[in-house]
């Protein structure tokens, strides 16, 4: 936790200096008072503060026992968290191309079946289930209008 | 007798055949989301925003208030029967609840749970009806710093009372405010870090940003350890289900000192159903004449953490009613349900949409009432349905959110909003940084950006306006001893432990 803790204070430093450099080139205040930039500054500066409390603090603390663990999770657990992640970005990316139903057919299956490991019968009822209710829910019931592929599907 | 002609408005508005009918499916959902544990009141409402997002705003808000105090009813079930809260507001109720059902007392458990979270939640209910129209009233009169001090306030105790590091909870809250501040500057038309994305333009999405943080990212934190099956034997029939006539007298005090702990931890903003219920347990035990029994399976551990949390879903609801300010995660997603459904909550709520505000609140009577004659039978089969495996939940919960981001606005760009968030919602979950600062910040960012600079305005630039007023001062006070009062217990701490090593 102790190096998750400097790795992040690290990080928000840095996302707090852009924050005040950006800020600081947008008008500081209107005709009448504050103006564009000047929340976005102030809350940049105290995100800077509040970075540097949790360095010098994490910095400060021992490595020992439960500080010395990651918080993250071994190596079966991330490569099912990636699959999932990855699966939902290939999803995202393709729904336009792919159209509502067949993409999400997919996306489910993949997820059923190589990152959860179901059987094959039972991932495929799954999926199409899943997709059925949701094209029924979203499309038929609530008048939303899902993406559709060239062919119309 | 003006709040009478107000309720019977109220009842007329919530028993239209559609409002019963989506206050019955919001229950129903709510109870449904409460026992499946890995599956939260918060992520449900904000799952739920798309798909109401085409009724009108009295029918969408009564469903997802159903959801809301639905899930305070449910979680109790899997608490006592398995040992496994269904949701964080339940886990007090694990520590005598379970012990009963190993006793074989599993039915009259269940059912002081059930009943003791109907008479809380009416009494939580009741005193909504009484206190929020007069608190509207008073704060009518509010200007920009007495509404910066309050949001300001609402801000800083969400952070130090939320989690275990209020370093963290800071954190979380700021860099809320900084998503807020993206997208076109209201007051000045500057664009402010939109990357040059004409997405941007209008700010980050709130329902992707809140999907992303609750939905998506708890499934990735529950993918991670897999759930194993659960199994109960328990056959439970209504009968059963009564507490008999001792159960009663045991929990009489319960029940009372637990409504009304519930009630007004509810009405703080910042602390919710959460910190009531372990609250609760905490007076219970100090109250009872044998405190060393608790933990053993006596029935007012359970009530009263049952009561407790149900009395504070109806206390939040009073300050997000008439001041706009949530208390929690779920009241924070809820907020901005409100606002997307054009509905500003804050005291002008009250003259400006009577229809609604009293509809809901008629709505939250009858959907106690729902809940307790739908669950009494139903138990058993809520149960039953705890055999639904996670691995089908995970894809559909995933494609739900996915689909209903989607939706709201028929752009893809949301649901990038969503992934990224649930990234973001993941790292926070793992290194201990609590996201209802951070929803709540983006909720309440533009009207603290925009009263803070409308103060400053009127007093050309003085911060001391915030201190001048009564009323803002106070807030102000508040919200600067909640920001420093962790730093005052730690000196304290440091204090008592060097005193004691150079006198021992």
């Amino acid at each position: 936790m102790r190096k998750a803790d400097l790795i992040t204070g690290f990080v928000l430093l840095v996302l707090s200096g852009y924050v005040i450099r950006t800020a600081a080139q947008m008008p500081a205040s209107g005709t009448f008072g504050p103006g564009a930039g000047f929340l976005p500054f102030w809350v940049g500066v105290i995100l800077a503060v509040l970075a540097l409390i949790l360095l010098a603090s994490a910095w400060r603390r021992k490595a020992t026992g439960k500080e010395a663990l990651s918080p993250f999770p071994g190596k079966r657990a991330l490569l099912a968290i990636t699959g999932v992640l990855g699966g939902l970005g290939v999803y995202i990316l393709l729904i336009e191309a792919l159209g509502f139903l067949v993409d999400t057919f997919l996306f489910v299956a993949f997820l059923m079946g190589v990152v959860e490991k179901e059987r094959w019968p039972m991932t495929l009822a799954v999926s199409v289930c899943t997709t059925a209710g949701l094209f029924i829910v979203f499309q038929v019931l609530l008048g939303v209008t899902l993406p559709a592929n060239r062919f119309g599907f | 007798m003006d709040i009478f002609h107000n309720i019977l408005l109220g009842f007329q508005v919530a028993s239209s055949a559609e409002n019963l009918l989506f206050c019955f499916i919001g229950v129903l959902i709510g109870t449904l989301i409460g026992v499946l544990p890995g599956i939260g009141p918060t992520t449900g409402v904000a799952i739920l925003i798309p798909i109401t997002f085409g009724m009108n705003a009295t029918t969408a808000i009564i469903t997802m208030c159903g959801v809301y105090y639905g899930a305070m009813y449910g979680g109790s079930t899997t608490s006592i029967l398995l040992n496994v809260p269904g949701e964080s507001a339940s886990v007090m109720t694990t520590l005598d609840g379970y012990q009963m059902a190993k006793k074989g007392r599993s039915g009259p458990a269940l059912g002081m749970a059930a009943l003791a979270s109907f008479i809380a939640g009416t009494f939580a209910i009741l005193m909504l009806t009484f206190i929020a129209p007069p608190l509207a009233d008073f704060a009518v009169s509010f200007g920009p710093p007495e509404y910066f001090a309050l949001t300001f306030m609402g801000l800083t105790l969400v952070t130090s009372l939320g989690g275990d590091s209020p370093l963290k909870g800071l954190i979380s809250g700021v860099i809320g405010l900084l998503v807020a501040c993206v997208g076109i500057d209201a007051q000045s038309g500057v664009a402010r870090f939109t990357f040059e994305n004409m997405n941007l333009l209008d700010g980050v999405g709130f329902i992707g940003m809140a999907v992303g943080l609750f939905a998506a990212s708890e499934v990735l934190v529950n993918i991670e350890e897999p759930m194993q099956q659960i199994f109960t034997e328990a056959k439970l029939s209504v009968r059963s289900l009564l507490p008999n006539l001792q159960d009663w007298k045991d929990c009489f005090g319960a029940l009372w000192r637990g409504s009304i702990i519930g009630f007004f931890v509810g009405v703080l903003p910042g602390a919710g159903a959460t910190i009531a219920s372990f609250l609760a347990y905490a007076v219970e035990k100090k109250f009872s004449r044998h405190p060393d029994d608790f933990g053993t399976g006596l029935i007012e551990g359970v009530a009263a953490p049952e009561g407790a949390n149900n009395a504070a879903a109806g206390g939040a609801m009073v300050s997000l009613l008439t001041l706009g300010i949530p208390g929690s995660g779920t009241t924070a997603v809820l907020l901005g349900a409100l606002m997307i459904h054009g509905l500003r909550p804050g005291p002008l709520l009250f003259s400006n949409n009577p229809q609604f505000v009293w509809g809901l609140i008629a709505s939250m009577y009858i959907g106690n009432v729902m809940l307790v004659v739908l669950n009494m039978p139903l138990i058993g089969l809520w149960v039953r349905l705890l055999r639904v495996p996670y691995k089908v939940l995970m894809p559909l919960i995933i494609t739900i959110s996915a689909v209903g981001v989607f939706a709201t606005d028929n752009n893809v760009f949301d649901m990038w909003v969503m992934f990224f968030f649930g990234v973001v919602g993941y790292l926070m979950r793992k290194m201990d940084y609590p996201p209802a600062p951070m929803v709540l910040a983006l909720v309440l960012g533009p009207m603290v950006e925009m009263s803070l600079r409308q103060s400053l305005t009127i007093s050309h630039g003085s911060l001391g306006i915030f201190f001048v007023r009564p009323i803002s001062a106070v807030l102000t006070v508040v919200a600067f001893a909640s920001l420093f009062a962790p730093l005052v217990k730690i000196a304290w701490q440091r204090y008592r432990s060097g005193r004691e090593s150079t006198e021992g």
